[in-house]
């Protein structure tokens, strides 16, 4: 069934969430291949940086403390996202949804204690193929009011 | 001393999807979706097992351009198609080439290929600032 079009433009948020450096730390090492053990985050692999675990060389390094590893800001701006598809208004079939595109924009990095506050809205819904895509748009804030994530999310709903 | 970059430099990043990465990332995203973590819903899915976060692979693209440009805080941009997915004990291969260099940012188109040779990912493209 189609997703109806009047949604476009509803708008969700603003979510907010507060940087933490263990989850920063956490995130790096499962997107950089750790074996987390005894409830240990795992050695890091040779390729991971250390501007992403390591206090002293992320102080010593070009930012001044921890950053999160970029892709970190889908753990907070997905929200407008997974509330618009899980919106029962919508009446997505969420056994058909599969993530389809993705893209993030990084205006600055993130680092612990950053308290990012995240909008979106629905940007569009059409059909194509015989598939109904969903699209939304998210903006993400840090503390200060600066716009540090762009994201752009597409949901393709088969059937 | 700055490294530099030229249009038409090329580089390989190597990632194994290890039997619990899914499940690592699970606890490290929030992303919880049973078709990552439950092999039973993956079948019924039709997925035949469970299948790794689409979002992780689009991290490791990232890792990918991070470990080139020496820098994970210079990433600017990111954007990929998800065309398939990767599996527990599939390994995937990111190739690189660097498309443009202009104003201090560098363009890098991306594939991502599994070992059958297919493409996990379409249309990668990440952008890192050089300046």
């Amino acid at each position: 069934m189609a997703i109806d079009k009047r949604f476009i433009g509803r708008e969700y948020g603003p979510f907010t969430y507060t940087i933490g450096a263990e989850k920063l730390r956490e995130f790096a090492m499962a997107v950089g291949g750790a074996h987390p053990a005894a409830g240990t985050p795992g050695e890091p692999p040779a390729h991971v940086s250390p501007l992403l675990y390591d206090d002293q060389a992320a102080k010593a390094g070009p930012y001044g403390d921890l950053i999160a590893f970029p892709s970190f800001a889908v753990v907070f701006a997905i929200r407008p996202f997974a509330t618009a598809v899980a919106d029962p208004e919508l009446e997505v079939n969420l056994l058909m949804l599969v993530h389809g595109e993705q893209e993030l924009e990084f205006l600055d990095v993130m680092r612990p204690g950053d308290v990012m506050t995240t909008t979106g809205r629905i940007s569009d819904i059409y059909e194509k193929a015989g598939k109904q895509f969903l699209i939304a748009t998210t903006e993400s804030r840090n503390q200060r009011g600066e716009l540090v994530v762009k994201g752009t999310w597409t949901a393709v709903v088969r059937g | 001393m700055a490294r530099s970059f030229q249009v038409g430099d090329t580089f390989t990043h190597v990632r194994e999807c290890d039997v619990y990465r899914p499940i690592y990332y699970a606890g490290a995203s929030g992303d919880f979706n049973p078709i990552h973590i439950d092999p039973e819903v993956g079948k019924v899915a039709g997925l035949d097992g469970v299948i790794l976060q689409g979002l992780c692979t689009l991290g490791w693209a990232v890792e990918a351009v991070a470990v080139f440009v020496g820098d994970p805080g210079r990433i600017r941009k990111v954007k990929v198609r998800f065309s398939r997915p990767v599996r527990p004990e599939d390994t995937v291969t990111f190739e690189g080439r660097v498309t443009a260099i202009e104003a201090g940012r560098l363009t890098t188109e991306v594939t991502a290929t599994n070992q059958r040779g297919e493409a996990v990912l379409r249309g990668a493209v990440v952008e890192a600032s050089i300046g």
